[in-house]
């Protein structure tokens, strides 16, 4: 499957107390330190948006934000270029940029520890219908890079697979494997 | 999808194959990029200032896309929607290209467009195929070109209408786009439909062409048509329209515009862009004097059948509910939905129906939510949904009784936020969010003073004389957001404090919403960004405190004059030092300390690029495709480009002379050797490497080869042969452009003559 552009979303556990409004500084002053592997550009407030994208750092190869899509609050990460390597690398790569910022952010003194990324819980959106629809066929064919990723991703423990059934959306696969795992670990695996 | 806009992206991506090999300079490629509405953006020359320093954004490749425009950056893709029009199968597709290529949120600007930001150019071509599926374009959204026409959101269900606007407006769209008369204006043009005088939602006074519909009785029938105002504007220099005819026939208003858009593309400045608008040239020549070429001009337009055509469409016009007609029990609503719907909701002239508005903060829609609420318009309206100049959503045609079930929709989509029209519902552009020319925080101000109003509303401390005014911000004095049509309009200015900059907002008061945008509020002075929240307590307040029985604000505005508000301004206005207090040393919603360094170039003038130029790259475009289908092995096709490609460059050189060319080949070879072979322009004797006769022969010869046996070598021989064609109307051109160039560096800034291009 030729397919470069596309979302992970590592679920908070605790965030709804967070005040969106202060990840803005917090991205500004990751542009200026160059917090991130990526080419960091400007930062997005969508924060009027209900359930929305919420603040979006904008890079070059994707975009970064702590998504409040479906009212559930999570670190996602965005490619938007052409990615090298297999699909299983490609994937590991965008949750490599995902863990980063959320491992950045919940570390972050303006936040306060306010913000708990447990890891165990994902969610995986093709951000490509032209590459990757949400169909039966291609699914079949994203599914064993899935798994490569996942296996490399929660190094062997268990996991659930559930994919998003109504064909208007973007093929999205949720994942949640057993226990939480700390971000660090799951960074080392992606490394 | 339409074999017309298939072919449209084809030749835009074969651009922007060009354009990567070098074959296009940037200055030709930024027009035709932003006739295809893909805008540049801030940042776009690889300049940001961090809050600490400038910064140089390390883009992958040196590549431009325009001046000063890098290639890697994201920009904004514009999107026009005629009349504000939309079907759910269309808000399906701006959900989809909007979470793909852009960041999951449409933007509804003041334009009836949608517009995407942080679009990579590599992704526009499968962006617009996309919405062409859906019959959507984005030819001519930006650039000096007609953009959007806009209309009344309500037009066809309004109660106070003369008639349904929307057939003709749509008519007027399509008739525009693309027209030959309207590639060579030396500025954007804009067009509204309004179906009365008295309402704002079509905002005539403000466009270059404004068509208010109207009835008349003559010889016992009932007869309709429109007045038509010109010159309108808003801008830095806002300019009321002025009437142009107070009676036009339905069947005259696509010749008179067309007939206006050819004055205003022959008279109009092109080298001033400050002064390129019509109000200008109107200003210049006088409204008289603009009247009598228009119609001189109308008189010599070649006859076109679509004239009249479209009032087939439009007796044929109809709107589908979605649902049958049915009453609502108003007395059994609950409060929550009646606050509701005592702001959003609209009672159709038709019984049993009405009109709901879908408000959306600051114009922004995410994926997800537009594609559900396309899910309720299939459910609850079918086709009738429509984008509003006050950048909201309206689903027409719902069924009265449909309402709480509708409300409990929106709801679930975080979509039943009340107060449409209200003083919470506030309009804003871009500003520095995204523009290139923005000085303040426009939507960062917007979304603080909405965010207060609703909170405000909710605990239920706006009185409702306050609560019925419009704040509208621009972040500089472009006026995208209407500043200058609001009650309180803010546009975004610097001051120098202490040797700092300090971000503030230059305050209007007074402008007229109502009678289609009829009054300017008047510029007042400055607060600073951080101040203008409680500066707008204080001046409603004093509102509420001074204010005559039934007294709007506007009219207390102009009661207790400037001299009064001025003081109210002043009290506002003082900035502490940069050492005592830091906070208004920074705009809304952004922390880094204020600069406007980051101010570049606008592309809303775009280029001047004369048509010539566009019809050369077309004709090579078209040779590039030969190559291709010889590559193909597929030698008549092959053969057919190139002839076709040569046919293209000649065009374009006769109707450097002769504008009403038409597209019949004869005409064009015929014209061509008359004016360019026989006099031996073309092969003017200094055009070094071109100079000989003989590459016009090629074309010539090719023409006259009517029953021509198509072979593979005769294939590639064309092919060579109109490449050189085409480099000598190049060369031609170039010959042609030094001398007039230099004269015109040197010419006054006189108007040209009328008969320079009406031959």
């Amino acid at each position: 499957m030729d397919l470069h552009k596309f979302g992970i979303k590592f679920f908070a556990a605790s965030a709804d107390g967070i005040d969106i409004l202060k990840l803005i500084p917090i991205y500004h002053r990751w542009i200026q330190h160059s917090a991130l592997e990526d080419l960091l550009i400007d930062v997005a407030d969508y924060s009027h948006v209900p359930a929305g994208p919420g603040v979006m750092l904008i890079a070059h190869e994707g975009n970064y934000a702590l998504d409040e899509t479906g009212h559930e609050r999570g670190v996602v990460y965005y490619s938007k270029q052409r990615l090298a390597g297999e699909l299983p690398e490609r994937l590991a790569r965008v949750a490599r940029r995902a863990l980063k910022a959320a491992q950045l952010m919940s570390e972050d003194a303006e936040l306060d520890g306010a913000l708990r990324v447990p890891g165990n819980r994902l969610e995986f959106y093709a951000n490509d219908r032209l590459a990757a629809p949400n169909t039966d066929a291609a699914y079949a064919e994203l599914e064993p890079a899935l798994k490569a990723f996942l296996d490399r991703l929660y190094a062997g423990a268990r996991y659930t697979l559930a994919r998003e059934v109504d064909p208007k959306e973007r093929l999205t696969v949720r994942v949640e494997a057993e226990g939480d795992v700390p971000l660090e670990a799951l960074l080392a695996r992606v490394a | 999808m339409p074999v017309n806009l298939a072919r449209e992206i084809e030749v835009y991506e074969g651009q922007i194959e060009l354009k990567k090999q070098g074959k296009i300079e940037d200055k030709l490629f930024g027009e035709a990029r932003l006739r295809r509405g893909a805008y540049g953006q801030r940042y776009d020359n690889g300049q940001r200032h961090d809050g600490i320093t400038h910064r140089s954004l390390p883009f992958p490749t040196q590549a431009s896309k325009g001046t000063e425009t890098m290639w890697d950056a994201p920009g904004m893709q514009r999107i026009k929607i005629p009349f504000g029009g939309l079907n759910p199968d269309q808000m399906d597709v701006l959900a989809d290209v909007a979470e793909e290529y852009s960041d999951a949120v449409c933007h509804i600007t003041t334009r009836q467009d949608v517009q995407l930001h942080y679009v990579h150019i590599e992704d526009t071509p499968d962006l617009m195929r996309r919405l062409a599926s859906a019959g959507i374009t984005t030819r001519e959204a930006c650039g000096n070109a007609v953009r959007n026409v806009t209309a009344c959101s309500i037009a066809g269900v309004c109660r106070c209408e003369a008639f349904d606007t929307t057939p003709y407006a749509k008519a007027m769209a399509y008739h525009l786009l693309g027209h030959p008369d309207t590639q060579d204006m030396g500025r954007k043009f804009k067009v509204a439909f309004s179906g009365c005088k008295t309402s704002s939602c079509g905002l005539t006074n403000i466009h270059d062409l404004g068509f208010i519909a109207k009835t008349w009785q003559s010889n016992g029938a009932t007869h309709r048509g429109f007045e038509v105002v010109i010159g309108g504007g808003l801008g830095a220099v806002p300019y009321d329209a002025q009437l142009f005819d107070a009676t036009v026939p339905e069947e005259e208003i696509l010749p008179l515009a067309q007939a206006t858009c050819r004055v205003f593309a022959r008279l109009g400045e092109k080298r001033n862009r400050g002064r390129a608008r019509l109000k200008f040239l109107i200003e210049k020549i006088g409204v008289e004097e603009f009247r009598r070429r228009v119609l001189e001009e109308r008189k010599v337009l070649r006859p076109d059948p679509r004239w009249t055509d479209y009032l087939k469409d439009v007796e044929r016009y109809h709107e589908a509910p979605a649902k049958a007609s049915s009453n609502l029990d108003l007395a059994t609503l609950d409060p929550e939905l009646e606050a509701w719907r005592t702001t959003n909701v609209y009672a159709q002239r038709q019984a049993g129906y009405v009109a709901a508005t879908v408000t959306l903060p600051l114009g922004d829609i995410t994926s997800w939510q537009m594609r559900r609420l396309a899910d309720v318009a299939r459910r609850y309206v079918g086709d009738n949904v429509r984008t509003t100049v006050e950048q909201n959503l309206i689903l027409r045609w719902v069924s009265e009784a449909d309402l709480p079930a509708l409300y409990a929709e929106l709801k679930r989509l975080d979509l039943a936020l009340g107060g449409a029209g209200k003083i919470e519902d506030v309009v804003s552009c871009p500003g520095t969010d995204t523009c290139k020319l923005g000085i303040a925080a426009s939507r960062g101000l917007a979304a603080e003073l909405h965010e207060r109003l609703v909170e405000r509303q909710k605990r239920g401390e706006i009185d409702p004389a306050v609560r019925d005014m419009h704040i509208k911000t621009s972040g500089c004095f472009n006026s995208c957001g209407h500043h200058h049509l609001a009650d309180i309009g803010f546009y975004g200015v610097s001051r120098k404090v202490g040797g700092a900059t300090v971000p503030h907002f230059r305050v209007l008061m007074g402008g007229e919403w109502a009678n289609n945008g009829a009054t300017y509020g008047l510029t007042i002075g400055a607060v600073p960004s951080k101040r203008i929240p409680e500066f707008i307590d204080h001046v409603t307040q004093r509102y509420l405190a001074g204010r005559r029985p039934g007294e709007r604000f506007k009219d207390f505005v102009g009661r207790i004059g400037k001299k009064a508000l001025k003081e109210m301004v002043d009290v506002f206005s003082s900035v502490p030092p940069y050492a005592l207090d830091r906070t208004l040393y920074s705009d809304w919603r952004d922390p880094r300390e204020f600069t406007i360094s980051d101010i570049t170039t606008g592309e809303c003038a775009g280029e001047v690029v004369p048509q010539i130029e566009f019809d050369l790259q077309a004709a090579e475009q078209r040779n590039f495709e030969a190559q291709v289908h010889l590559e193909q092995n597929e030698f008549q096709k092959a053969d057919e480009a190139a002839y076709q490609s040569m046919l293209i460059a000649a065009k374009g050189l006769v109707r450097t002379q002769l504008w009403d060319l038409g597209d019949d080949p004869d005409r064009i070879v015929a014209e061509f050797k008359t004016r360019f072979y026989d006099t031996q322009l073309f092969q003017s004797p200094d055009a070094g490497q071109y100079s000989g006769g003989k590459f016009a022969l090629y074309m010539l010869n090719r023409h006259a080869d009517v029953d021509r046996a198509f072979a593979p070598d005769k294939a590639r021989h064309l092919v060579e042969e109109a490449q050189l064609f085409i480099e000598a109307a190049y060369g031609y051109y170039q010959r042609m452009s030094e001398p007039r160039a230099q004269a015109k560096t040197k010419a006054a800034v006189d108007l040209p003559e009328m008969a320079e291009a009406a031959i």
